[in-house]
């Protein structure tokens, strides 16, 4: 059984068809990118995936359950997590606030525990502290812990925007464009990270990327979309020989 | 390293802090040996808006929800007590679970459908709520009309009577101790994070696990809860209570408060409505400057909310 299965998933705006029709699987243990022109319905899919947006129809299911009519919030406490397209932190807290975030999806203290303290609150406070420095090292910005995440440069932004993801141990960690807006060097550290977050953590990658040269690097499989359907779906080699991408990618001028 | 950034690391700096805190505590416990009725009935004004601005600061400064009608959650902790004493002669201080109870139930009632939807309709739905209040306050019986409630009788403590301004000034400072004590335990705790990840970006919050509307509600509760009690002391160190002290213009100055000190840095809050409380008496008996004392104040916080949106006080880290 795939870890994320997508079946006739269809996306409408006021009769746009932002996703039409789209089938398609991700394999629990994978590295699978979903690229695509620009509007060709990547970021719709996420959503969808994610609660964010509401289907028009088709199924989504992870792990067998039903994705479709649940909150975003449940969707996350489900193991999937996403980062956005135009980098979302929390920008008047600190990168350690912002990886924090990531830890509170499994776990619990609320109101009680924030006004009386007791024993099991702090034990957690405690876990979510060490957890989110982990992430941080992990990431390799531990002298950005106390920034305030809008005086952060973009590429730390995006660092600190993985940490967060990471420290909410995703089984299912969907990255949208994680390379935009980086430079050389910073793209191939994310190549890297992004095969150990695999090997390393276990977690199943999902990616969304614009750029067809840096997915070929590190995808098992690849999905091209374009107008919201697919166009082409396997091993990256055969993907980018397809005459329908080649198309697409040229035919747009992108 | 410039002016701005020494300033806020050395007030970062946990000794400095815990010593000032300490000094400042001091300093307002011993005010009253050396003051008569009249100053510490002037920063007894000023506990008692700090008390409103720390609750409403959980509402608006750590969630970032916009509550415009402030002044119906401490009319309705004040009548709650000044209802039951007077009319069902409790004791005061049994009066505190009622109060907290229709806190609640009330705070759900407006909170649970709206804040579900945008934002901006929970400004309209709280300056609304916040005029049926005050309307049907004018109008019911119990109340007492547009007189309200007069001569609420005085509780006692371990046996001594609230009776004198001192120990109204004493009750209150520990009571902003205690919402000082609240506000800073909710900002380090994972529910006060998911407060501010709220504010800060509600869908990236969202994102990350947070049951955003579940959340909000909560915010808006004990906010509510904050100042149904702040309302229930008002009304029996004030003795009486009408429909006029709580009208829109005290929500808009609780609000501004908040703002003014910087939303959501307690510090601030605390500030802010200590300068909110004061600044109108310092200006009192200077001629022509008290005179336009309020134009003058209007002025200043048009300045601040321009210049500096985040508050006055200085914004933490790098
Ligand atoms: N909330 C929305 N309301 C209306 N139309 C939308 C909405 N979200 C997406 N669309 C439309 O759906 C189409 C696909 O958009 P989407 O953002 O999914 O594309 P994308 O592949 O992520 O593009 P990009 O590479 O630019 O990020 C576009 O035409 C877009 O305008
Ligand atoms: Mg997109």
């Amino acid at each position: 059984m795939a870890l994320m299965h997508v079946e006739n998933l269809k996306m409408h705006f006021s009769g746009i068809a932002a996703v039409d029709n789209l089938s398609f699987d991700v394999q629990e243990g994978s590295i699978t990118s979903l690229i695509g022109p620009n509007g060709a319905g990547k970021t719709s899919v996420f959503n969808c995936m994610t609660g964010f947006y509401k289907a028009t129809s088709g199924e989504i299911a992870f792990m067998g359950t039903s994705l479709i009519n649940i909150k975003p919030y449940k969707i996350t406490e489900m193991g999937i997590i996403r980062t956005f397209q135009n980098v979302r932190l929390f920008k008047n807290l600190t990168v350690l606030e912002n990886v924090m975030s990531g830890a509170h999806s499994n776990t619990k203290q609320s109101v009680f525990g924030a006004l009386l303290r007791p024993a099991a609150q702090r034990r957690e406070e405690k876990e979510i502290l060490e957890r989110a420095e982990h992430y941080i090292d992990y990431i390799g910005i531990s002298d950005k812990k106390g920034y305030l995440a809008k005086n952060l440069s973009y590429g730390d932004q995006r660092r600190t925007e993985w940490a967060r993801a990471l420290a909410a141990n995703p089984k299912l960690l969907l990255l949208d464009e994680p390379a935009a807006g980086l430079n050389h060097d910073e793209k191939e550290k994310l190549l890297e990270l992004i095969s150990q977050f695999r090997d390393e953590l276990g977690i199943t990658v999902f990616i969304i990327e614009h750029d067809i040269d840096l997915v070929m690097k590190i995808s098992e499989k690849v999905i091209v979309v374009n107008f919201g359907k697919k166009i082409a779906e396997g091993v990256p080699e055969a993907v980018r020989k397809d005459p329908l991408v080649i198309e697409a990618y040229l035919g747009r001028d992108s | 390293m410039k002016l701005r950034d020494r300033i806020s690391s050395w007030l970062e700096s946990k000794f400095i802090q815990a010593a000032a805190s300490a000094a400042l505590l001091a300093f307002m416990a011993l005010l009253p040996l050396f003051t008569d009725n009249y100053y510490q009935n002037i920063v007894w004004n000023a506990f008692f808006y700090m008390l409103l601005a720390l609750g409403l600061n959980i509402i608006v400064g750590y969630c970032g929800l916009c509550d415009l009608g402030y002044a119906s959650k401490f009319a309705i902790g004040a009548y709650t007590t000044g209802i039951l004493i007077k009319t069902y002669h409790w004791n005061f201080w049994a009066t505190l679970p009622v109060s907290i109870i229709i806190s609640i139930v009330s705070s759900v009632i407006i909170g649970l459908p709206t804040l579900k939807l945008r934002s901006d309709y929970l400004a309209i739905v709280t300056l609304g709520f916040a005029e049926i209040v005050r309307i049907t306050a004018r109008n019911l019986k119990i109340t007492g009309a547009a007189t309200g409630l007069i001569a609420i009788p005085r509780p006692t403590f371990f046996g001594i009577r609230l009776v004198k301004i001192t120990h109204w000034y004493y009750v209150f400072l520990i009571l902003v101790v205690i919402y000082i004590i609240i506000s800073f335990r909710i900002r380090n705790s994972r529910f006060g994070r998911a407060l501010a990840y709220i504010r800060e970006d509600e869908d990236a919050a969202e994102a990350m696990g947070v049951n955003t509307s579940l959340y909000k509600l909560y915010a808006y509760v004990l906010g509510a809860v904050l100042g149904g009690v702040t309302g229930s002391f008002y009304a029996v160190k004030m003795t009486s209570i009408s429909p006029g002290s709580f009208d829109f213009n005290q929500s808009v100055n609780v609000l501004l408060a908040v703002i003014l000190g910087g939303m959501g840095k307690v510090p601030g809050v605390v500030l802010g409505a200590a300068f909110f409380a004061l600044f109108p008496e310092f200006f009192r008996d200077i001629p022509v400057i008290g005179d336009m004392r309020m134009l003058f104040f209007g002025l200043l916080l048009i300045a601040v909310i321009i210049a500096k949106p985040q508050g006055l006080w200085p914004e933490r880290n790098k």
